[in-house]
């Protein structure tokens, strides 16, 4: 029953994908200034979207691990896990943002990068998140976890720093999709749809992983305890 | 087909394909993650027995 309900997700995940690409490249008008270029935006804008929403679950994750880490066990381990794969994740979609904005940047202004508020802030999440992973990678000794958690929530300081950064500062960076000034905003129905359709859809992607990466760590969460135990058992 | 049309389309090309190829190849080292720690249990298993 298990595998049939992944097997149905990942087929809508799919359908939705490939309808997203449709509605982007087919279906959706060429935008009045921009042209066929400005396309690369339903890809570009709802990774970051995924992105800043996996931030906070591994901010929740944090909180949580930090919460549980000396009244239960497995309530913490499984935080944890929620906290790592939010920050893997979410870095996936950063990087993609990080390279699909310049490719639509070097087209549009003329450009591939300009330390504007927007890209740096973003460039900085970007750093703090990689080297979250870095430190869970490398360090060692059973305070990793806590530092991790510690840097999790720090690291998601900057989510509202980048999503509001093209409100409080002039930036080169366009105006929000969403939440913006009354003239911002996608005016074309079509436009709109396509947008939707692929927010819709890159979410549905990345819960997906999120979700198998999660089953990933707490499957090796739990062999690293059986064979802590087992060792433990050879020495009495 | 005008060359700034071809110049878009490159560029859009370039970031559907950068896109998916970042995102199928991490779905894929999970996948290698997920058999290596099943592999790594299965091995332990057997040593134990």
């Amino acid at each position: 029953m298990k595998k049939v309900g992944i097997a149905l997700y990942a087929a809508v995940t799919v359908a939705l994908m490939v309808w997203g690409f449709y509605q982007a490249i087919y279906v959706a008008p060429d935008d009045a200034l921009q042209g066929y270029v400005f396309r690369i935006i339903y890809y570009h804008v709802p990774s970051a979207s995924v992105a800043f929403v996996f931030f906070a679950v591994s901010l929740l994750g944090s909180i949580g691990y930090l919460a549980y880490r000396r009244s239960s066990a497995v309530r913490a381990q499984i935080a944890d896990a929620w906290a790592l794969a939010g920050a893997e994740v979410g870095v996936v979609f950063c990087t993609v943002v990080l390279i699909t904005g310049p490719i639509w940047g070097r087209r549009a202004w003329g450009i591939w990068w300009t330390w504007d508020a927007r890209l740096t802030t973003t460039l900085v999440l970007w750093l703090i998140y990689v080297s979250y992973l870095l430190l869970r990678r490398f360090a060692a000794g059973p305070q990793v976890q806590t530092l991790a958690a510690v840097l999790g929530i720090f690291g998601a300081l900057d989510v509202p720093i980048v999503y509001m950064s093209n409100r409080w500062w002039r930036t080169q960076h366009p105006a929000p999709v969403f939440g913006g000034d009354p003239g911002s905003g996608m005016k074309d129905p079509a436009m709109l749809h396509a947008f939707l359709w692929n927010m819709l859809a890159w979410f549905a992607w990345g819960i997906f992983i999120l979700i198998l990466r999660f089953n990933v760590e707490r499957k090796h969460q739990q062999y690293a305890e059986q064979e802590a135990e087992e060792a433990l058992a050879a020495n009495i | 087909m005008d060359p700034a049309d071809i110049l878009d389309h490159q560029f859009v090309t370039a970031a559907y394909t950068i896109t998916w190829v970042i995102q199928l190849g991490y779905l894929a080292w999970l996948g290698w993650k997920w058999r290596s720690e099943k592999r790594h249990a299965e091995r332990r298993n057997q040593h134990s027995r």
